[in-house]
């Protein structure tokens, strides 16, 4: 068994094994590895705002899962309260807040679950689903009314 | 150690997350809720290891990795033990002088599904809290191997239909009770034990940094809604959530040195276990008349157990 460090931008061991440059056999994978996140010398990452951060080419934050995406969330800023509560439970840290504002959505890493909506708390939602084909700026010019509360 | 502000969501907004997207677990899944909050309760360095489980394929799969902390990954059972050996060269090398910086504050964590923590690596967990090393073992509990296709474990509730307990003319899913792994870990006489809850994120937070906190193994029992699994749509996983907390069926608590029990969520209006019921799709058949003693058994146990609670938290036992 051989565990190997890499050196993160050069090693393209992943590609060969996946199928891309050179096929190998089943007995000549790679059966432990370590992978770096960061280039070059590790900090503690929770003092690092993700773009002070020098993200390597295996840290998953480089890759997209958009392709999943059918429904996309849509941001209002006019109405939102920055109340956060799309930040806390978003499964896929796709909420981008900096200094208690929150300032849109990562579209690279969003999966269109739509928890962001369910648990926005203002009225009309300052996030809303729409089809992922759908124009953002045309959205956000047709935003709904504020309801009436009907009950009570 | 470096606790960060929890007094509001505005402030706990301001952590850096160190659990990145573009992983591959389904839309909706509360198990990424959970593990960013706890990787945003803190600013210490982590040394994590995770169980085999939906967690673990699908934050690491090669090339990739979602984790901007130390990880590691070696089997189905032993993330327990994996991360006390980490901890016990640790300490060793810190004693010895040979640490680069032996001042920085280290937090050493295990993540397991339900199935890796009831069942395949109990005994390793078992023998983790006993040796008494310094780490928090976390369960997210999905109540069956979701990973592998939904098969019944340990942790599966009575009348929960799973691909290997199904429900139909003959059965109504699952017969056997969930086992009770939070009064289990207590009874190791673990300095902290927790069931928590991600949709009170303020009471899972402060369990967290609680068990961080406390030197010696602690053991948290986390509700994750399976969207795949529990059957609902990938948009109501903190609703559900909610149902779970407020009919009892999950009920959040904590129990300090084995014996000190104290509720910490009690709900104003506590529902029916319905409601609960009724909102996902693996409960459905229990709705037809011929099953409908099942529901009123869950009930019952249901109601018996928080009863159970509050005597416990009224004797201190």
């Amino acid at each position: 068994m051989s565990i190997t460090g890499s050196v993160p931008g050069t090693d393209k061991r992943g590609i060969r094994e996946l199928g891309g440059e050179e096929k190998v056999g089943w007995d000549e994978v790679t059966q432990g590895v370590a992978i770096n996140s960061f280039i070059g010398e590790t900090e503690n990452a929770a003092f690092l705002k993700p773009e002070e951060r020098s993200y390597s080419d295996f840290n998953s934050y480089t890759a997209t899962v958009a392709s999943w995406r059918i429904i996309k969330p849509v941001y209002n800023r006019d109405i939102c309260i920055d109340c956060q509560n799309c930040w806390v439970w978003c499964p896929d840290t796709s909420i981008i807040s900096r200094d208690k504002q929150m300032l849109g959505i990562d579209y690279d890493h969003c999966k269109g679950c739509g928890v962001c909506v369910e648990v926005c708390p203002t009225n009309p939602k300052s996030l809303l689903m729409f089809n992922e084909a759908a124009d953002n700026d045309e959205e956000l010019a047709g935003w709904p009314e504020k309801q009436k509360k009907e009950k009570k | 150690m470096a606790i960060t502000s929890i007094k509001n969501l505005k402030e706990f907004s301001t952590n850096n997350d160190r659990f990145e997207g573009a992983h591959l677990l389904c839309p909706g899944c509360a198990h990424s809720m959970i593990v960013r909050e706890l990787m945003n309760c803190t600013d210490d360095n982590l040394v994590i290891s995770s169980n085999t489980g939906c967690l673990e394929v699908s934050t690491a799969v090669y090339p990739y990795t979602s984790w901007d902390t130390s990880w590691i990954h070696i089997g189905f059972e032993n993330a327990a033990t994996a991360v006390t050996g980490a901890e016990a060269m640790y300490k060793a090398r810190k004693r010895k002088g040979t640490l680069k910086d032996p001042d920085a504050p280290v937090k050493f964590v295990a993540f397991g599904g339900d199935g890796s923590t009831y069942d395949i690596g109990f005994q390793w967990l078992s023998g983790a809290m006993e040796r008494g090393h310094d780490f928090t073992y976390i369960c997210l509990d999905n109540e069956n191997y979701a990973n592998t296709g939904g098969q019944r474990s340990s942790a599966t509730p009575v009348g929960a239909t799973t691909s290997t307990a199904q429900a139909g003319t003959h059965s109504y899913g699952k017969k056997e009770k969930k086992k009770d792994i939070v009064s289990i870990m207590a009874a190791h006489g673990s300095p902290y034990v927790a069931q928590l809850a991600p949709n009170k994120w303020k009471i899972m937070a402060k369990g967290f940094q609680k068990a961080l906190e406390t030197e010696g193994p602690c053991f948290i029992n986390t509700v994750s809604a399976c969207t795949t699994e529990w059957k609902f749509d990938p948009k109501d996983t903190i609703h559900i959530t909610d149902l779970a907390t407020d009919s009892l069926m999950f009920p959040i608590y904590e129990i300090i040195d084995g014996h000190e029990l104290n509720i910490l969520y009690r709900p104003k209006n506590v529902l029916k276990v319905e409601d609960y019921l009724g909102a996902q799709g693996r409960y459905r058949h229990l709705f037809k008349p011929e099953n409908k003693h099942v529901i009123e058994q869950i009930q019952k146990d249901i109601d018996k157990n928080w009863e159970l609670l509050q005597r416990r938290e009224e004797v201190r036992i």
